[in-house]
């Protein structure tokens, strides 16, 4: 460590043997008056000002930066809510063209139900309820119709809804 | 004498938005950026404009300026991004300015090999920036490494490891001369 420090002090005293240029008057000459230049084109800013600046630029930005959120927001949820409309409204396309299947009196009135367009007010959803009572009602009575022999190459899954033929 | 009464003195005039702080500034602070950018450039030249740039900025950032916590660190700090520039937009041009100039000056009436002040200054132009700033600060500036610390925003250590490790890369480079 003595040996390193020694070799230190040598290296100092021979960097030290040169020295860097001050710099010259004709460079203070130039570098001040281009800075006095700079001085008098530089309006005098009053200290307050400064932060009081800063704050009106952060809170614009912070409005911008919402507005901005709020736009991209109701844009997405305008393309989310068409979407959602259009699939609730879609009408399967080839309904109409299903190959005839032997549904159960209970399915055919669901299926022909289902048909049509959708219930909206009070008295038509009674009625509704009430002709759905009356097929139940029909339907308990006649005891229910065995299911058709499966035609090849069909299903044999029926559109109706699940423990329709546990009624005895 | 206080060794800040020169920055207070310099704030004052700032605070006032007097046109006679740039001379104040030149006073206190010339003679050691002119050094820094020197050891930061390895060129006169550049280390000139970019000094020129240099106070140039202060004035306009005076305000600023004359409320910083450290004065001599916010100097510096402006010298050090505007060197770093001049280098960036060297990088980017690609525009290498291969000017053999020197730097480094030996006193002629010393009797002392004619290239010394070549020597040194390849040598030092051959260490790692961080390193050579160091160096410089602490050889040719007398800054000790406290001051080296504060003034570039490091820790002590740091500051006396790099000098360590640019004073064992230059006896290395300069092993010709008399060690």
């Amino acid at each position: 460590m003595n040996d390193k420090d020694t070799q230190n002090e040598k290296l100092e005293r021979i960097l030290k043997r040169a020295h860097m240029p001050a710099p010259s008057p004709e460079l203070k000459t130039r570098i001040t008056a281009e800075a006095a230049k700079a001085w008098n084109q530089t309006s005098p800013e009053i200290s307050w000002r400064i932060p009081v600046r800063r704050l009106f630029v952060s809170a614009a930005a912070a409005v911008f930066i919402i507005w901005l959120a709020n736009c991209s927001s109701d844009y997405a949820l305008a393309r989310w809510q068409s979407d959602g409309l259009e699939v609730a409204h879609q009408q399967p396309p080839d309904l109409d063209t299903l190959p005839e299947i032997h549904y159960s009196p209970l399915a055919r009135h669901l299926v022909s139900t289902g048909r049509k367009p959708s219930i909206t007010d009070a008295s038509a959803l009674r009625s509704y309820a009430e002709t759905v009572r009356r097929v139940l009602d029909e339907a308990q009575q006649n005891g229910v119709s065995k299911p058709p022999a499966p035609v090849e190459g069909r299903s044999l899954l029926l559109p109706t809804q699940p423990g329709l033929n546990s009624y005895s | 004498m206080d060794k800040n009464l020169p920055d207070n003195m310099l704030r004052a005039a700032l605070a006032r938005n007097d046109p006679a702080a740039v001379e104040l500034m030149w006073d206190r602070y010339a003679g050691d950026l002119f050094a820094y950018l020197q050891a930061v450039l390895c060129s006169k030249h550049d280390a000139e404009d970019v000094l020129q740039t240099v106070f140039v900025r202060i004035v306009r950032k005076r305000h600023r300026l004359a409320g910083a916590h450290r004065l001599d660190a916010y100097v510096y700090r402006i010298a050090r991004n505007e060197a770093f520039r001049l280098i960036g937009r060297r990088k980017k041009g690609r525009t290498v300015e291969a000017v053999n100039e020197s730097w480094l000056i030996v006193p002629e009436d010393r009797r002392q090999p004619n290239d010394l002040a070549e020597q040194l200054q390849a040598a030092l132009a051959r260490l790692p920036q961080p390193q050579r700033e160091v160096i410089v600060m602490k050889i040719y500036r007398q800054k000790t490494f406290l001051e080296i610390s504060g003034l570039l925003g490091l820790s002590q250590n740091t500051v006396a490891s790099r000098y360590r490790y640019g004073m064992e890369k230059l006896r290395t480079l300069l092993e010709n001369l008399t060690l």
